[in-house]
């Protein structure tokens, strides 16, 4: 007895919030059993368990596959434009007084506002296929990226620059030896925002002019009331969301550890 | 010969008792640890009393005793006579870390304990700034925390203590932030103040050297579970300066302290809390 | 020397303004003479400026825009009502913060846009679908950062203002409420841009009013140069809202020194 106790007691905010959870998803399955659905609401009702089941048809069939391959590439493409862009723009800009305070302006008005907007145009640009959702991948992903990079290269300790300096280092292995390793704990960071803005683009981007991936999936789904298929889709997203930035989460506690304060995030 | 080490006889007279306070901690999932163990002393009104031991030996908790925030598993702590039930006008605490209000101007937090009484707006004001020129920060009262240096926060730390007038002052290692030109400078100032206020202090120091220098009684402790060890008197003349630091007399008090203390250093109260 | 301590003072004010007005520049000059001018895939700024001129001083854009700021101040409200309450009591009660933190943080960390589509079909289209959206997504930030605020509150602040006799009343107004205030403040500003995507969303997806419907709808009849007008009003909107802010921040937390989180 007193060992389940102390066992509950050591784990006992695990215990709650998954628990909460559990609670949570048992009662909504119960909800048509507890309370009668009036015929108007049981169009956009649904339970977990079909849920389950609308998944698992989806994947039988494979209804479902060519959507996901065509999410995750768009995915992946804009995210990895993301990185190649937003990264080393951030290191210049970094470095770079004179380049700072020219792109500066560019990046504070894109940043505040919501890259979406440029959808339509990026349509009308692009088309309706895989090219404009990656470029709002791109455009919303790069950023977190450009902006964390830029504030990890300048909050990089003077001291460690001068130090490796009067070894007669230039401008390059300066870099390399001493800016780059103290950023990695911010670009971490912003590929951890950047993931999440990434996953925003894909979703909405498919849901206007697509015809292919989860978004469209989900589209068309609630328009003719398969709110289960809906779900599927939506739980896709989160479940591949929660991984991915459980992931980086833990590469950046580890990657931290050596640090006194932590890169702001949020 | 400057000093004399005795058992002490419990006094009537004396202004602060504690006797037999034992208190235990129980942290989560963890072994209980015992942080007091009987620890009995006695102050009398208006002395300085320094409480040295090692680290864990409990002596900050003994602080927080006295100020009402923890209470012991069993024994007594009076003032003048009552039991201490929880955090009254008549002690106040000055905190190594400062413990000052980043959010407000420095008046604004010496008159922290004021406000909290309920005195009104325009006494709270002159009894801070009063007390603000006597810790030597005239000039700056409206300034912020984060533009202070240590030596100028704990001023602030001390002044806040002070504002309420009580009669017993705790300091918990109120010097260790600070570096050791500040801290000698604030070790002066504050035999000075003392001096003039004749507040009965508690004084928790790591520093053999500032207890020897600054108290009327050094008390050390063992390690935990701590106890007195042992009580040594300082008989050096007041008011003190910085000369008698050099003399041999106070050598020999430091040997004394150093000898009672340095058995309880070993490897095994030295690590962890 | 005047000129050069002038441009020493403000470089960067100097510098930025010259790559904007350069960028504007030769985008004129490019559409112009360099590259033809294909209306339904460029424009360029002047014709954007007469679009400009005509849509928001004579034309309907400030309707639309109230009717984005309608739905938008609706849903944000909600999400301070709620959010903030939450977030602090998930910080001051332990317990309740270990129940509930998975959860909201599975939520916040999932595309909840991805339930845009579904949120029109419950709630049809128009001002409540929209504000609903703009909750949701925004409430989040609220609820999380009121959380993070309480719970990073000085331990050794509360003993102080313990120490004077101070009782729960005087903690919470002394202590918790000033530490948490900067968090809240920052947690706004996350909030903001999160509820400018719902309200985007919800106008591009299902809506007959709004600015975000107001440049589909351009998009939709390739009418570029209107197209970036609206563009323009929103990214100068969220700029003034988004450095209000930051200006908000600065004022009621200068004892903070943040790093930048933008």
């Amino acid at each position: 007895m007193n060992r389940l106790a102390n066992f509950y007691s050591e784990k006992e905010a695990h215990i709650l919030g998954a628990g909460f959870i559990l609670l949570l998803i048992v009662l909504w399955e119960l909800i048509p059993h507890l309370l009668t659905v009036s015929k108007g609401m049981s169009l956009f009702f649904t339970t977990p368990l079909r849920v389950i089941e609308a998944g698992y048809q989806l994947i039988v069939e494979n209804k479902i596959q060519e959507h996901f391959y065509a999410s995750a590439i768009e995915f992946l493409l804009g995210l990895g434009l993301a990185i190649i862009v937003g990264l080393p723009l951030g290191l210049i800009m970094g470095r770079s007084r004179l380049l700072d305070a020219m792109i500066d302006p560019f990046v504070t008005v894109f940043n505040a506002t919501p890259r979406l907007i440029f959808l339509p145009l990026f349509i009308l640009w692009f088309g309706i296929g895989m090219w404009s959702k990656i470029m709002i991948v791109f455009v919303g992903a790069v950023f977190p990226l450009l902006i964390n990079t830029y504030e990890g290269v300048k909050n990089v300790d003077r001291v460690l620059v001068n130090v490796v300096r009067s070894f007669g280092a230039n401008e390059w292995q300066t870099m390399k030896i001493v800016v780059l390793p103290n950023s990695v704990p911010y670009i971490v960071a912003g590929l951890r925002l950047a993931i999440g803005r990434a996953v925003l683009g894909v979703v909405v981007g498919e849901f206007f002019g697509a015809s292919k991936g989860l978004g469209f999936m989900i589209a068309t789904a609630a328009t003719n009331y398969k709110v289960d298929v809906v779900f599927v889709g939506v739980a896709i997203f989160m479940g591949l969301s929660l991984i991915l930035t459980m992931a980086v989460k833990k590469i950046e506690s580890n990657l931290a550890r050596w640090r006194p304060e932590e890169a702001k995030t949020f | 010969m400057g000093w004399v080490s005795k058992n002490w006889t419990l006094m009537s007279s004396s202004f602060i008792q504690a006797r037999n306070v034992t208190l235990s901690f129980k942290p989560k999932s963890r072994e209980p640890v015992t942080a007091l163990n009987n620890f009995t002393i006695e102050v009398t009104k208006g002395e300085f009393v320094s409480i040295v031991g090692p680290s864990g030996c409990g002596k900050s908790t003994f602080l927080n005793v006295v100020l009402g925030l923890i209470k012991p598993d069993t024994g007594e702590i009076r003032l003048n006579g009552t039991p201490i039930k929880g955090p009254g006008q008549e002690r106040a605490m000055v905190f190594q870390e400062f413990g000052l209000l980043p959010w407000r101007t420095v008046a604004a937090n010496v008159e922290l304990g004021l406000e909290l009484k309920g005195v009104p707006a325009a006494e709270r004001v002159n009894r801070a700034t009063a007390l603000i020129r006597l810790v030597g920060l005239a000039g700056f009262e409206r300034h912020y925390p984060h533009e202070l240096s240590g030596g100028m926060k704990q001023r602030v730390g001390l002044a806040r203590a002070l504002a309420t007038e009580p009669e017993v002052l705790l300091m918990d290692e109120p010097f260790a932030a600070l570096d050791a030109q500040t801290r000698d400078l604030m070790q002066a100032e504050l035999l000075q103040i003392w001096e003039r206020t004749q507040k009965t202090v508690l004084f928790v120091t790591h520093s053999i050297e500032e207890a020897a220098y600054l108290s009327d009684r050094v008390i050390v402790m063992t390690a935990r579970p701590g106890r007195t060890k042992s009580i040594l008197k300082v008989n050096l003349p007041r008011p003190r300066d910085y000369e008698m630091r050099l003399c041999a007399q106070f050598n020999d008090i430091k040997a004394d302290i150093w000898n009672t203390l340095k058995d309880e250093l070993s490897a095994r109260s030295l690590d962890g809390h | 020397m005047g000129i050069k301590a002038i441009y020493q003072e403000h470089y960067r004010l100097i510098l930025g303004s010259a790559s904007v007005l350069g960028l504007i520049l030769v985008w004129e000059l490019m559409l112009t003479f360099l590259i033809p001018l294909n209306p339904f895939f460029f424009t360029k700024p002047s014709l954007i400026a007469v679009a400009f001129k005509e849509q928001v001083i004579y034309g309907a854009l400030w309707g639309d825009l109230a009717v984005s700021s309608k739905a938008f101040l609706w849903g944000f409200s909600f999400a301070v009502l709620l959010g903030i309450p939450l977030g602090a009591f998930m910080g001051w009660r332990r317990r309740a913060g270990y129940t509930l933190d998975p959860f909201f943080t599975a939520l916040y960390a999932s595309p909840l846009v991805a339930l845009a589509p579904l949120i029109i079909v419950v709630f049809g289209v128009g001002l409540l679908a929209k504000s609903v959206l703009v909750f949701a997504l925004s409430v989040f930030p609220f609820i999380f950062n009121t959380f993070a605020g309480v719970r990073s509150t000085d331990p050794l602040l509360i003993n102080v203002v313990r120490s004077f006799g101070g009782g729960e009343k005087d903690l919470y107004f002394k202590v918790i409420f000033p530490t948490t205030l900067p968090y809240i403040i920052a947690g706004a500003r996350i909030a903001l841009g999160r509820g400018l995507v719902g309200i985007i969303v919800g106008e591009f997806y299902a809506a007959s009013e709004g600015i975000g419907f107001a440049i589909s709808r351009f998009g939709d009849t390739y009418r570029l140069p209107e197209m970036f007008a609206g563009i323009f009003v929103l990214m100068i909107a969220a700029v003034v809202l988004t450095e209000g802010m930051r200006k908000l921040e600065a004022v009621l937390a200068p004892w903070r020194t943040t790093e930048e989180s933008r």
